[in-house]
C-alpha cells in the first residue's frame, strides 16, 4: 500500500514539468502576465493592447495595483513569468506595500520580464523601481516632455505635450522588420538613460527641439533635459537575459493613442492611425522573449578526418573541427539562426585563435582549426552579443597536451652527419676498444 | 718561424721516442674524434641548427668519448702511477667501458 503512494508521489513530481507552461529553457516565451492597473478602466482604455498579448497566447491576469491579496510568488514559486505595470501614481503596490521595490526587483532578478509605465504623475514607488534598472525619470513634479516643432494636432486639440517621436532606434530584433510608418505619439514624462550602461537602449527619442519642462509656464531657467537626451522609451536586457521596458508614457499604449488620427506639426502630414500599435505590440514582443530568444546547443569538437569522436585531448598542432547549433525562439518554435559573425576562440588567458564561424543555414554553426603550438589546458568559447539578442556565453574546457618523444620527426635529411658522427664515434670506441684490449 | 719549425720536429722526435704505443693508439682515437667534432661543428654553423636535438646528441657525443678518452689516458698513463696507485689498467678500461655504453644509450635516446 505504502509502495504505491510513493509511486503516486513519484508520477506527480516527475508529471509537473509538463504540467507547467510557464517561462523554460525549451519554451523562452512569457506565458502568465500580471497586469497591473491602477484603475479598472486601464483595462478598457488599454484593451487593444492587451488583447493582442491574449491573441498571442498570453494570459493575462488583471489585478487593481492596490489589491491587498497581491502577491507575485507562492511558496517560493513566481506564479507569474511577467509584470507589466500600468499604475503610475500607485505609491505602494498591494495596499500597504505587501509587494515594494525589492520584491519587483527580484522577480526580475530571477530572470523574469517587467514593461514598466510612467504617466505625467509619477510616484516615488515607480522611479525607484526605474532607477534601479538604471533610467532616471525628471524628477521635477508636473514637468512633461514638450516639443514645439513636433507635435500632433487634433480636431479641436493643439497639446504640444502630445509629441510625435520617430526616432526609433535601429535594431529590427527589437522593433521587428517592419517599418514603422507613422510617428509615435507620446504623452507623459522623460527620462534619461546614463550612457556607461550597456545594457540599456534607447528604443525611442524625442526631436532636438524637445525638451522636459511644465506646460503652460514660462522657462525660467534651463531644463535639465533637452534634445535627443530625452529618452521617452528604453529597453533593457539584464545579464541574466530577462527584459524591462521603460516608458514615460502610460498613454502610448491607450486605444485613444493607437488609433488616434492626428496632423504632424512640422510638415503638416496627416496621419490617418499612429505608430503606437505596431511600436507597442512589436515591443511587448521582444520584452516577452517571442523574437531575439538565441539558444546554443550541441557544442561539438573533434579532430579533423577522424571518426568524429569527442577526444578528452588533442595534442599542439593537431587540426581539428568544432560546431555549435544556434536556433532562434519565434514565440511557437526555434527555427535556425543565421548569422556572419558568430565566432569561436580557443582561449587560454586570452585568445590564442579566434574564428568566425561559417553556417549551413540550418543553424548549425561550424569551423576547423589548427590548435596552436602551445599546451595547456584551453577553452572553447563562445561570446555572442548582439543587440536585441539574447547572450550566449558557452565554454568547454580541453586539455591540450605537448607531442609525446616518439611523436617527434624522424630522420632528418639535414641531420644525418649528425647521425653518422654519432654512429662512427661509436664504431670509433668499438675499434679502439678491441685494438686495446689485444695490444701487447 | 725557425724556432717554431724546431720546436715541433722537437716535439714529435721526443713524442715519437718517448711515448708507449699505448698512448699513441688512445692519441689517433682522440684525433679521430676531435675531427669528428669539428666537422658536425661546420657543418651545423653552415646549415643552421634545426635538429638542434641530433646536432647537441652528436656533438656531445664527440665531446664526451674525447673527454672518457682523455680520462683513460691519464690513468693508463706510467707517468701518472704515483697518482692512480690504487687503479689498475684493467679498472680504467673497464670504467672507460661503462661510461661509454652509458653515454651512447643517451646519445641515441635524445638523436631523435
Amino acid at each position: 500500500m505504502a509502495s504505491r503512494e510513493i509511486w503516486l508521489v513519484f508520477l506527480t513530481v516527475s508529471l509537473l514539468p509538463l504540467v507547467c507552461f510557464g517561462f523554460s529553457e525549451e519554451q523562452p516565451s512569457d506565458r502568465r502576465v500580471l497586469a497591473l492597473v491602477e484603475d479598472v478602466s486601464i483595462k478598457e482604455t488599454h484593451s487593444i493592447f492587451f488583447k493582442s498579448l491574449a491573441d498571442r497566447g498570453f494570459e493575462v491576469d488583471f489585478k487593481l495595483a492596490e489589491d491587498p491579496d497581491l502577491s507575485l510568488q507562492k511558496y517560493g514559486v513566481y506564479l507569474y513569468d511577467a509584470l507589466v505595470l500600468f499604475a503610475p501614481s500607485v505609491e505602494a503596490l498591494g495596499g500597504g506595500g505587501a509587494l515594494d521595490v525589492a520584491a519587483v526587483l527580484d522577480f526580475v532578478d530571477s530572470g523574469h520580464d517587467l514593461i514598466l509605465a510612467a504617466g505625467t504623475k509619477t510616484s516615488n514607488f515607480v522611479r525607484d523601481i526605474a532607477t534601479e534598472c538604471g533610467a532616471d525619470f525628471e524628477e521635477e513634479a508636473d514637468a512633461v516632455v514638450i516639443d514645439h516643432t513636433q507635435f500632433a494636432i487634433t480636431p479641436g486639440e493643439n497639446d504640444h505635450s502630445v509629441i510625435a517621436a520617430d526616432s526609433f532606434v535601429d535594431a529590427p530584433t527589437i522593433l521587428g522588420s517592419e517599418h514603422i510608418p507613422a510617428p509615435v505619439l507620446f504623452r507623459g514624462i522623460a527620462h534619461s538613460v546614463n550612457t556607461a550602461n550597456d545594457l540599456m537602449v534607447t528604443v525611442l527619442s524625442a526631436s532636438p527641439a524637445a525638451f522636459s519642462g511644465k506646460p503652460n509656464t514660462d522657462l525660467t531657467e534651463a531644463p535639465t533635459l533637452t534634445g535627443t537626451s530625452v529618452t521617452l522609451v528604453s529597453a533593457i536586457q539584464a545579464r541574466n537575459n530577462a527584459r524591462i521596458l521603460i516608458s514615460g508614457s502610460l498613454d502610448l499604449f491607450s486605444n485613444k493613442f493607437f488609433r488616434l488620427s492626428f496632423q504632424l506639426s512640422s510638415n503638416g502630414l496627416r496621419y490617418a492611425k499612429s505608430g503606437n500599435e505596431q511600436f507597442a505590440v512589436e515591443l511587448s514582443k521582444w520584452t516577452f522573449h517571442e523574437r531575439g530568444h538565441l539558444k546554443a546547443i550541441n557544442l561539438q569538437h573533434h579532430k579533423s578526418g577522424g571518426s568524429g569522436d569527442e577526444p578528452s585531448m588533442y595534442r599542439i598542432t593537431d587540426h581539428l573541427e568544432f560546431s555549435l547549433e544556434i536556433y532562434e525562439w519565434t514565440g511557437r518554435e526555434w527555427v535556425p539562426y543565421q548569422a556572419d559573425d558568430v565566432q569561436v576562440q580557443f582561449y587560454m588567458m586570452s585568445p590564442y585563435i579566434r574564428k568566425t564561424l561559417s553556417h549551413d543555414g540550418n543553424g548549425l554553426y561550424y569551423t576547423a582549426f589548427q590548435v596552436p603550438d602551445v599546451y595547456g589546458v584551453f577553452q572553447f568559447k563562445v561570446e555572442y552579443q548582439r543587440l536585441g539578442y539574447t547572450t550566449l556565453s558557452l565554454s568547454k574546457q580541453i586539455p591540450v597536451r605537448p607531442f609525446r618523444h616518439n611523436e617527434y620527426e624522424r630522420f632528418i635529411p639535414a641531420a644525418f652527419p649528425y647521425y653518422g658522427s654519432a654512429f662512427s664515434s661509436m664504431l670509433a670506441f668499438f675499434v679502439f676498444g678491441l685494438v686495446f684490449l689485444y695490444h701487447k | 718561424m725557425a724556432n717554431i719549425v724546431e720546436v715541433l720536429s722537437r716535439f714529435y722526435n721526443e713524442y715519437s721516442i718517448n711515448t708507449s704505443k699505448r698512448l699513441k693508439l688512445i692519441d689517433a682515437y682522440l684525433l679521430y674524434i676531435l675531427l669528428t667534432g669539428v666537422v658536425q661543428f661546420v657543418y651545423c654553423c653552415l646549415v643552421g641548427t634545426f635538429p638542434f636535438n641530433s646536432f647537441l646528441s652528436g656533438f656531445i657525443s664527440t665531446v664526451a668519448s674525447f673527454i672518457l678518452g682523455v680520462c683513460l689516458r691519464l690513468q693508463v698513463n706510467p707517468q701518472n702511477k704515483s697518482e692512480f696507485r690504487e687503479l689498475s689498467n684493467e679498472r680504467a678500461f673497464a670504467d672507460f667501458i661503462f661510461a661509454h655504453i652509458i653515454l651512447h644509450l643517451v646519445v641515441i635516446n635524445f638523436i631523435g
